[in-house]
């Protein structure tokens, strides 16, 4: 059965797993969108470890048999995923002669979310680090199983504050498949330009903080300053400045673009000065100089780790969900795809700067064809029994839900797989044969979040 | 000139803050962020945002907490130096968040005590502002009773 899953990978891009009373569940992601291959567990739920073979289901297998006493043969790494009594599997780390390790967290010096990385250094140079996380772990797919699946939206989007809009619109869209619901062309529309301002702010939060892990004050400013204003530009869409709850089952949860021209201008003044703070950053040789050779992920490590995102778009990589398995108003509305070969920290923020200024055009696009067009009010949903299985484009990469209904539209199984927990494990591999002082810069280009990784 | 008359108190409600994260969503770290930004800029007023709990007066906490997080979250408490004030930032910390249900816990603000409660989803960076005045109010007449 898990030759089926490995040989699957040949045909689809594998995205990840996930585990029910019955099955282990592998997802994958065709141009028709993800599928999934299942494993029945039987009474033994015992299987042989795809991760022995596709590195990117070592999470994912770990929190199986954690979390659903799926019993692996063969993993490469069988420790718990999460903390379990509140102790924390012991760290991972290198010994040799010289070799010194060192614990940060999971307590941070910062605004940071817990986590805890153990270090192991030969003087200034990592030669391993072991990234630990779940200390956020709320156990929130076991909270919404049983809860009815259109009321738990709002919960949904209070998986992750920084990926709600994204979060919402895979739910939304799960939602509508399994009611058989289709929203309106304009309900599209308003829909992409939550899911671009989300990249915006987030976008501008990280170039700013690869200039903050550079040492460069001054642009880590400027960057938060805009971040703001985006964070603003957010309200005024829809009364919320992180977006939560804008997109729902069925349509909107908020009243969204109410004043579209006074949208429009403060988008295009954003607009402006973001070009220009972009291209000030990116001229200043003394500090792109310092991100180049910085956390260098080679290509055969992000395709091992199944990497999504600006993170693999960086090296090479050309999945964008918005033009691969395109949905909503992507299916209309054009986008150009950013790439960069390098896979270092200079790579990674070119990508999130090409990709805010698309954003930033796609919005715009979108108001104009949006024109004075009324948004319908929200469809009703009632889904019915059934899987659904749906990914959409966030600031990350590939934000992916799975949906079991019953006949009453009741959950009986969520599960996430975010961007980041896909990313997560090549932060660490980006820090291999890197100095100490550079793990802020190269952590950052990746800006990763620990709440939709931990759930 | 600037005559000074006995003791210069105008610091007395500047405040050392550390964060804690007991399970947010990070929506609340986003707007505690903002609040170093070149918009609110919390430096004008003497607070800063301390790299050690020994240096803090302050602890803001988020998140419903977690199990994971208890030991650390009691262990940077016992590192503050007295009198210190936490205080609750958020829905989740405040007990009023979607987690309750959750195995994670009822609020880390009220797990761990906290003086000041600054509700939200997230809360917006003038509300955690007007908490962590309180807050700095709460210390003044601690160190002066």
């Amino acid at each position: 059965m898990i030759a089926d899953v490995v040989a699957e990978c040949a045909n689809g891009i594998p995205a990840g797993a996930y585990a029910d009373a019955g099955f282990a569940h592998y997802v994958f992601l065709g141009a028709a969108g993800p599928y999934a291959r299942s494993c029945p567990l039987g009474s033994e739920r015992r299987l042989n470890a795809a991760s022995q073979a596709v590195p990117l289901f070592s999470w994912d297998e770990r929190e199986m048999a954690q979390e659903w006493g799926v019993r692996f043969v063969g993993m490469p790494d069988d420790r718990p995923l999460h903390a379990s009594h509140g102790e924390m599997p012991a760290a991972r780390t290198a010994s040799g002669d010289g070799i010194m390790r060192f614990v940060v967290g999971p307590v941070h010096a910062g605004i940071i979310e817990s986590g805890r990385f153990t270090f192991s250094s030969g003087g200034e140079t990592v030669v391993h680090l072991d990234a630990q996380l779940g200390y956020g772990h709320r156990g929130v797919e076991r909270a919404l199983a049983g809860t009815a699946a259109v009321e738990a939206a709002a919960k949904v989007a209070r998986i992750c504050g920084g990926c709600s809009a994204a979060r919402s619109y895979a739910y939304a869209l799960a939602l509508e498949a399994l009611a058989g619901v289709e929203p309106e062309p304009e309900i599209d529309l308003a829909r992409l330009i939550a899911a671009e301002l989300e990249r915006v702010y987030n976008h501008l939060a990280d170039v700013a903080a690869c200039a903050s892990g550079a040492g460069y004050a001054a642009g880590f400013a400027r960057g938060m300053a805009l971040k703001e204003r985006a964070m603003r530009l957010c309200r005024e869409a829809c009364g919320h400045r992180l977006l939560f709850d804008a997109i729902a089952p069925g349509g909107l949860g908020r009243p969204m673009l109410e004043d579209r021209l006074q949208f429009g201008s403060e988008l295009a003044d954003l607009e402006r000065d973001v070009a220009a703070y972009l291209k000030g950053l990116f001229a200043n040789a003394s500090l792109t100089s310092r991100w180049e050779r910085a956390g260098v992920v080679p290509p055969d490590t992000l395709q091992a780790f199944g990497a999504v995102g600006p993170a693999a778009r960086a090296g090479g990589g050309s999945l964008d969900l918005r033009t691969f398995a395109p949905y909503g108003a992507y299916r209309r509305i054009d986008c150009a795809v950013a790439g960069a070969t390098a896979s270092d920290a200079f790579a990674r923020a070119a990508v999130k700067r090409d990709e805010l200024v698309e954003s930033l055009t796609l919005i715009r696009r979108a108001l104009h064809e949006l024109g004075t067009a009324e948004l319908p009010p929200s469809q009703f949903v009632e889904p019915r029994a059934g899987i659904a299985l749906t990914a959409v484009e966030g600031p990350r990469g590939t934000e992916f839900v799975a949906v079991h209904a019953d006949e009453r539209g009741v959950i009986e199984r969520l599960h996430v797989i975010s961007a980041s927990y896909r990313n997560w494990p090549l932060v660490a591999r980006a820090m291999e044969n890197n100095i100490v002082p550079d793990f802020p810069l190269v952590n950052k280009s990746f800006n990763l979040c620990y709440a939709c990784a931990d759930r | 000139m600037l005559r000074v008359r006995g003791p210069l108190n105008v610091f007395r409600r500047s405040i050392g803050i550390r964060h804690l994260v007991c399970g947010s969503c990070n929506g609340c770290e986003h707007e505690m962020n903002a609040l170093n930004n070149a918009f609110y800029d919390i430096t004008q007023d003497g607070w800063d945002l301390v790299a050690s709990p020994r240096h803090a007066d302050v602890v803001t906490v988020t998140g419903p907490m977690t199990e994971a997080m208890q030991a650390a979250a009691r262990a940077t408490l016992d590192a503050v130096p007295r009198p210190r004030v936490v205080v609750a930032i958020g829905d989740c910390a405040t007990g009023d968040g979607p987690w309750q249900s959750a195995p994670a816990g009822a609020g880390a603000g009220i797990e761990l005590g906290a003086d000041v409660l600054v509700r939200g989803c997230p809360p917006t960076p003038d509300e955690i502002r007007a908490g962590l005045q309180a807050a700095a109010e709460l210390l003044d007449s601690a160190r002066r009773s």
